[in-house]
């Protein structure tokens, strides 16, 4: 009881008292998603192996998505506390740019490995994953090979997407056929519809729905499976390869303009995009590191299958036309 | 029955109506400076709507109606089934029918889908059977409606029941002696008990259907069966777009405002109340029949999808999540939310529902009870970016105010729910025994502590265990607030589900579902004590 009432005691001052002696060193607020500051998420392995580098200290806010931190700095302009954003991605990359806010990183980052090649000046890429649809080999076992295959399956065959108004890759989707189809994504949509058991506000939801077995396949990523390999030992749970290519997500980091620490900042990219800081992603955020870490990655990520083509959109085709897509796609499958 | 008392019978408490029509005010008050707030932060005007709004109001007038009718009806025939019934393990049930409305959604749903979904508990029986698979009903508008009324369902007949076991056993005594028959019995004695909730209670459950949001995305099969909640959604996170997400929240709570207006207009009903008793008075068999029948099917339908969380949970292991130290604090952060949430709540629904007993005036009647239930019509996305915006104007650190913002959004969630828990059996009282507090000239005080809080105990242990159950850490609010320092249960238990770790979020779950039980199973039995001991 004494116990509890203490912890109890600690909670409320904690909350407070979170803050107060932190002054002598200097400090990055970086705003990410929540799962990003998450214990188990990279947030406190980076905070352990950079803060020795740079004698500093890195304070992480978390909002409960990659665009609410985005949202949260266009609230607060020029006052943000925010040094750094980490966690916005490519299809809202031209959204963000857009804003002003983000100074240019000035870094030469020749040495990543990524599936295109890395031009952004205000946005360095921290991971990387390609959005794929998921099954199990136990009750798939000739999984489809492309969209027209995959509308093509018999009449009990459902997938469960996400919605792209409120979920990452529900959008990354819509960016997906777009990217693949052209002109035709609304033909391919229309074609999913029969397919489509539900489509959820949330990854996580439409993920449980696929390992309850609701569903036959979830859109997730490439680099799903690795975490069921690592954790859990399990190998019957594959990414559907698809031949029109894939749509990667990548995971982007970014300063702010607004920030007072312009340098310290562009050593944290610096160090965050290195082999030294990359280590800790693949099995923290269960993506792809944007560098080659060689030996350090591990093997169940080294024998992923990769898609045989990386598909594309510019930014600036991705901000003038996301809206009318998704209506496309919410007209297409209503 | 059901006359309206003349106002000059009522006890004459101006002190109570004032202090209720200062708190209608002020929450009225805050709900306005929200949406001012987002008004106020817009950069840009609005670009044009990209929204059918008559489209999806229609959608979702269909799906909150339906849910409405049903819930009530269903919850009726159950808290009538119960009434009568005595069995072992009777507590538990009426627990865990309680437990659904405050357990997340998102849990109930899967829970739901294990026993109804294509590879459910009820399809591999079927197929283990007789070699097929009955399909797949809980998807589409039979889903929604499905999980909606399981979630409301058995939360009406949670508050109905507690009418009916407040009927006094004289009452029960006279139409015993008169032979009422089942169906009689029925219309001339449970039926007054339970109407004068059914307004409150169906404003609520429409509401929550009106306004849901995960459920119908997640049941509804697409974006054929789908809210407003989702446009705004949409509005304020994606499209950033402040002044159309104001115009749709205001479209909804336009929308609501029919269904809270006839809620809070109702005329109050006069009934006794007593202790509740055992019942020695049986309805004949076919009524006995008819109740076992409508236990068992509610048991099947409500108590399977709960049941399968436990086991779900139980299968998955604790040891796992009760090693972890995040456990630990986020078990306390909860208790602390939940119980300075559920004390905010009793307050506040004392003084709303005192004040507004108090007064036999329609229109204030109507003022007093419409803000409550108006809360819960705002969008949570434009609470949660109207609540950041408020404290960053009041110059306070949004991390520090988290914990704050948190009890008092949720402590309003909670509101309407101890409204209409609350409200309806002190109604009764004053029209009932306003005549002898007015010769016994009590104080307002004495009427309190001598006639409402003895009577209320059972009640008020209710109407805690709600708020504080569903107050244990829905942090929506506080979304953009900073929150990695600030878990709760509920919030643990997502962010497990949206970092693979689904294991841990059965048992989570499961953990919430058994600490939910405890609370409705305890606190009404612990309040009743304490209300009858201090008398």
């Amino acid at each position: 009881m004494v116990k509890s009432t203490s912890m109890a005691l600690a909670v409320l001052i904690g909350l407070s008292a979170v803050s107060a002696h932190a002054q002598d060193v200097p400090t990055l607020t970086i705003y990410t998603y929540d799962g990003f500051a998450a214990e188990w998420g990279p947030g406190p392995q980076l905070s352990a192996a950079f803060e020795p580098v740079c004698g500093c200290k890195l304070t992480w806010v978390a909002a409960d998505s990659s665009i609410g931190t985005l949202r949260r700095v266009q609230l607060e302009g020029a006052t943000t506390e925010a040094d750094l954003i980490v966690g916005l991605d490519t299809a809202i990359a031209g959204e963000a740019r857009a804003t002003g806010l983000f100074a240019d990183h000035g870094l030469t980052l020749d040495k990543l490995a990524l599936p295109e090649a890395w031009t952004d000046a205000q946005f360095v890429p921290f991971d990387y994953s390609h959005f794929a649809f998921m099954y199990d080999t136990d009750r798939t076992a000739t999984p489809p090979k492309s969209f027209e295959e995959l509308i093509a399956m018999p009449e009990d065959f459902k997938i469960v997407v996400q919605d792209p108004r409120s979920a990452t890759p529900g959008l990354g989707l819509v960016l997906w056929i777009k990217a693949a189809y052209g002109n035709r994504a609304s033909e391919i949509w229309a074609g999913l519809k029969p397919r489509i058991l539900t489509v959820t506000r949330e990854w996580s939801e439409s993920y449980s729905l696929f390992l309850d077995g609701e569903a036959d396949m979830a859109l997730s990523y490439t680099t799903s499976p690795a975490y069921h390999i690592i954790e859990d030992k399990d190998e019957t749970i594959k990414a559907a390869l698809f031949e029109e290519g894939h749509y990667p997500q990548i995971e982007v980091a970014g300063i702010l303009k607004s920030s007072d620490q312009q340098e310290l900042a562009k050593q944290f990219l610096a160090w965050f995009a290195s082999p030294e800081g990359q280590k800790i992603i693949p099995t923290t955020n269960w993506m792809f590191p944007v560098v080659d870490l060689g030996a350090d990655l591990n093997p169940a990520f080294a024998g992923l299958p990769q898609p045989g083509k990386t598909l594309q959109l510019s930014d600036e085709d991705i901000l003038a036309n996301s809206s009318a897509w998704i209506d496309e796609m919410l007209a297409a499958v209503q | 029955m059901g006359a309206f008392v003349p106002t000059n019978l009522l006890p004459h408490r101006p002190a109570r109506i004032a202090v209720s029509s200062v708190l209608a005010i002020a929450i009225a008050g805050l709900i306005a400076a929200v949406l001012w707030a987002i008004l106020d932060a817009a950069t840009e005007p609005s670009s044009a709507s990209r929204v059918d709004i008559p489209h999806l109001l229609r959608m979702t007038a269909i799906q909150a109606g339906l849910t409405t009718v049903l819930s009530l009806a269903v919850g009726t025939a159950l808290a009538w089934a119960l009434n009568r019934l005595r069995f072992p393990g009777r507590d538990l049930v009426v627990g865990l029918f309680a437990a659904a409305i405050v357990t997340p959604g998102m849990v109930v749903a899967f829970g739901l889908l294990s026993i109804w979904g294509r590879n459910g508990w009820i399809n591999q029986t079927s197929e283990a059977l007789f070699g097929f698979s009955l399909g797949n009903p809980a998807f589409g508008l039979s889903g929604i409606l499905l999980a909606h009324v399981i979630l409301d369902g058995a939360f009406a007949a949670r508050i109905l029941l507690a009418r009916l076991d407040a009927i006094p056993a004289t009452r029960l005594k006279v139409g015993q002696s008169l032979a009422l028959s089942a169906t009689q019995r029925f219309a001339l004695i449970d039926w007054p008990a339970m109407r004068s909730n059914l307004p409150g209670l169906g404003a609520i459950i429409f509401l929550l259907a009106f306004t849901s949001f995960p459920i119908v995305l997640l049941l509804g099969g697409g974006p054929a069966n789908q809210t407003l909640e989702v446009a705004i959604y949409s509005a304020v996170r994606l499209d950033f777009d402040l002044v159309g997400a104001v115009r749709l929240a205001l479209t909804q709570i336009a929308v609501c405002a029919v269904v809270i207006l006839l809620a809070s207009a109702s005329t109050p009903v006069v009934s006794v109340h007593g202790r509740s008793v055992a019942p020695s008075w049986r309805d004949a068999v076919p009524a006995q029949a008819l109740q076992w029948i409508i236990l068992l099917l509610a048991t099947v339908g409500f108590a399977l999808p709960l049941l399968s969380v436990l086991i779900d949970g139980i299968a998955s292991g604790f040891g796992r999540v009760l090693a972890q130290p995040t456990f630990w604090w986020s078990l306390v952060t909860s208790l602390l939310i939940g119980s300075a949430s559920a004390v905010l709540t009793l307050l506040l629904a004392l003084a709303l529902t005192l004040g507004r007993a108090a007064s036999g005036a329609r229109p204030v009647r109507i003022l007093l009870g419409t803000p409550s239930f108006a809360y819960l019509a705002v969008p949570a996305v434009v609470l949660s970016l109207g609540f950041f915006l408020i404290v960053r104007n009041l110059g306070v650190a949004p991390a520090q105010a988290a914990p704050v913002v948190v009890i008092i959004a949720n402590s309003l969630l909670a509101l309407p729910f101890a409204v209409a828990t609350l409200g309806p059996p002190l109604d009764a009282m004053v029209r009932a025994r306003g005549k002898l507090i007015r010769s016994l000239g009590l104080s307002g005080w004495q009427q309190f502590w001598r006639v409402e809080y003895p009577l209320l105990g059972k009640d008020i242990g209710l109407m805690l265990a709600l708020a504080f159950c569903f107050s244990l850490g829905d942090l929506g609010v506080i979304a953009l607030f900073g929150t990695q320092d600030f878990q709760t249960l509920p919030l643990m238990m997502f962010r497990a589900l949206g970092a693979y770790r689904s294991n841990d979020a059965a048992a989570i779950a499961a953990i919430l579902l058994i600490g939910t039980i405890l609370a409705f199973v305890g606190l009404p039995r612990l309040f009743e004590r304490i209300a009858h001991a201090s008398r």
